[in-house]
């Protein structure tokens, strides 16, 4: 497969880049990914910040058994991870355009102004890029767990949409900041997968939605999560179809459905890459096995950025320092 | 306690929420299609961008128009209809109903800052389920109809952001703004009060080509602001309504179990009532380990000559393998599940569906699940 061959140097080129932004359907593993970039960013001696964005109980925090919040936390060494919310970052770009802290603050106090800012179009989406622009200054890397592929597009196509509304003034110079932090070769959007014909499905039309209406954003990588190898040959396989035919119930068959199950599960992942592989030729894919489900989620995330490094042709190793 | 068939009887309209990726739009077909199988006129509408409704019931597209979908042998009265939101489409409709005169309606459906926010920003698209929401429920046309909710990185957003689109309508909001604009069409701070001392600062962090674009947007809107609140009202009406069920949908998994306990907490705290969850994609297994050497006799007389008896034993032996992974997952999904019941309301519904070997796409499929879902339980 050449898309995984190619594959081999990028996470090394993600991991060595400035932003990496990191988006896909709900619930296949956006924040695992994020955090085991992260980490094996972090294990190469880069001062590196993995981002929630409005996160309402940060899925970080239980990853790194730390609290994200606005301000950045060190969790290992050389490892941020904030919780970063509109709001405050919206503070914060207000004083440093006024800086009388208790002119922004009254004014933010206002209720009509709250309400103002709340509903006002694209408010947000900027305000948040903006503070990603700031901190990607602040840091070697900046990893960003990004909302679900629907909004996540949404949100990439605001800067854009901004300059297009307001031709010029400080709104127009976010926009212009933002959309040359997307636009720039160090930047990198990973989709993540799972092998599921839905999520397949979801996944190609992101991509396409993004390669055309953020054509300069770089799509680096897609990760297939939880993905089954074939383990099965074809005689184990037609043996075990007999099998089931014969045995429909009882213990013998809660065997075979075992096996069924996992045959299901690889059937899935194969079709899953023949699809990508003739959708999406030019988008480099690296597979992730299934991990045990138990151990807590940063043991999961220790474990995929394991086999993520293993992936790769430079020498990365997870734990392995400067 | 009540059963979900009981549920999809009787209420009017039954809203599915829970996180992504756990066949909550697969789910709602399922209700819609068991509904009009009742002979009732259903409507299934999901505002989902990512169109799974329309594989899920098999159709390659189908816009923000209704579409009956053919049902083989529905009883007289079922009839099973299909929608799926676009948003652009919904707000220009909206504006059409609520100008004062075709002129403010075409002078907005031109305004720049209206285009950009009804199209792209985070929050009109949950504005405008709630909107097709209104306009379907009161039109009288169907007997049930079957919400598939956005997927929601944050679970509040589902309820927050039509109120704060809404909010943007508010008359204060509109009234502050027009102040300095209409009154003075300059910012001068000293006749026009605190307001426009405020205003003159707000311009000045984000240009006063956007101030001013803001107001000029609100000018236009401003005979309509009240047509629009009430509708946001009758929607969170209509939530509350007794004859509206909310249903959570949830897979075995840590972050749907999460999102779902999010929900659970929203919906109390909101009075919006809850009538029960299902798990779907539950993983079932035994938890007593097989004996191998059982199949292994049993595969090395049914291979017969055609296979090498080295096939059947490598064969047992990776089914053993898989059995012992299948129960540890089935063992962490008991788990997760425990937690869910507790959050769980007393005398609402709880139905587990098992994972099944076939993923569910057309319709026959969807009616397999539909009769193991709704069997009395």
């Amino acid at each position: 497969m050449s898309g995984a061959a190619r594959a081999q140097a990028d996470i090394a080129e993600l991991i060595w880049g400035k932003v990496i932004l990191v988006t896909g359907k709900g619930g296949v593993g956006k924040t695992s990914v994020a955090a085991s970039l992260g980490r094996l960013a972090a294990a190469q001696g880069r001062r590196t910040l993995v981002l929630e964005l409005d996160a309402q109980n940060p899925s970080l925090n239980a990853v790194f058994a730390a609290k994200a919040r606005y301000e950045p936390v060190e969790v290992q060494p050389n490892l941020f991870i904030a919780n970063l919310d509109w709001l405050n970052a919206l503070k914060e770009w207000v004083e440093r355009v006024i800086p009388a802290k208790r002119i922004v603050e009254r004014i933010l106090e206002n209720h009509i102004v709250q309400l103002f800012l709340d509903a006002t179009p694209g408010n947000r989406e900027v305000v948040t890029l903006s503070k990603l622009v700031w901190l990607s200054g602040e840091y070697d890397l900046v990893v960003v767990d990004m909302p679900a592929s629907g909004h996540a597009t949404a949100m990439l196509r605001t800067p854009q949409e901004v300059m297009n509304l307001f031709t010029a003034g400080p709104l127009h110079q976010r926009g212009l900041e933002a959309q040359a932090l997307l636009e720039s070769p160090t930047t990198h959007l990973v989709l993540v997968a799972l092998p599921e014909e839905m999520v397949v499905n979801e996944t190609l039309e992101t991509y396409n939605k993004v390669r055309a209406e953020v054509p300069k954003l770089k799509i680096s990588l897609l990760v297939l999560n939880r993905a089954a190898r074939p383990s099965l040959s074809d005689d184990e396989r037609a043996l075990l179809e007999r099998l089931s035919a014969a045995y429909p119930g009882g213990a013998e068959g809660e065997l075979l459905l075992a096996g069924r199950w996992e045959a299901t599960l690889e059937a899935g992942t194969a079709s899953a890459l023949d699809r990508l592989g003739q959708e999406a030729p030019l988008l480099p894919l690296i597979d992730v096995p299934r991990l045990a489900p138990d151990g807590g989620p940063e043991r999961l995330v220790r474990n995929l950025a394991a086999a993520l490094a293993r992936s790769s042709s430079r020498a990365l190793h997870p734990g392995g320092g400067r | 306690m009540i059963q979900p068939r009981e549920v999809l009887t009787r209420r009017k309209l039954v809203v599915c929420v829970g996180s992504g990726g756990v066949g909550k739009t697969t789910t709602a077909a399922t209700m819609g299609l068991w509904a009009a199988r009742q002979g009732r006129k259903v409507l299934v509408m999901t505002i989902d961008p990512a169109r799974r409704l329309a594989n899920s019931l098999g159709l390659k597209e189908f816009g923000n128009t209704e579409t009956q979908i053919v049902v083989p042998g529905l009883p007289q009265g079922g009839q099973l209809w299909a929608m799926m939101l676009d948003t652009q489409t919904t707000f220009d409709e909206l504006i059409q109903r609520m100008a004062p005169d075709q002129r403010t309606a075409d002078r907005i459906l031109t305004n720049r800052i209206y285009r950009t926010m009804s199209d792209t920003f985070a929050g009109s698209q949950e504005y405008m389920a709630a909107e097709k929401l209104y306009d379907v429920m009161t039109s009288g046309r169907y007997d049930l109809v079957v919400l598939d909710t956005p997927p929601v990185k944050n679970a509040l957003d589902f309820f927050e952001a039509p109120g704060r689109l809404s909010r943007f309508f508010d008359r204060r909001v509109i009234k502050w703004f027009l102040q300095p604009y209409e009154e003075k069409r300059s910012f001068n701070p000293l006749a026009a009060g605190t307001s426009a001392v405020v205003f003159k600062l707000l311009s000045f962090i984000f240009g006063k080509e956007f101030l001013g674009d803001i107001s000029e947007f609100l000018v236009l809107f401003k005979d309509m602001y009240d047509g629009f609140r009430e509708r946001h009202e009758e929607v969170l009406r209509i939530f509350r309504s007794p004859d509206t069920s909310f249903v959570t949908i949830a897979a075995p998994t840590e972050p749907s179990m999460e999102v779902a306990g999010f929900f659970a907490e929203e919906l109390r705290r909101r009075g919006y009532p809850r009538a029960g969850m299902i798990v779907n994609q539950v993983h079932q297994c035994a938890e007593e380990p097989l004996e191998p050497e059982i199949l292994l006799g049993q595969a090395a007389r049914l291979t017969g000559a055609d296979l090498h008896e080295r096939t059947a034993a490598s064969l047992v032996a990776r089914l053993g393998a898989a059995h012992g992974r299948l129960r540890q997952l089935a063992h962490s999904e008991r788990v997760l599940i425990q937690d869910l019941h507790k959050i769980n309301p007393a005398g609402a519904f709880f139905v587990e569906l098992p994972w099944l070997e076939q993923q569910v796409y057309d319709l026959g499929a969807l009616g397999v699940v539909a009769d193991s879902l709704f069997a009395d339980v």
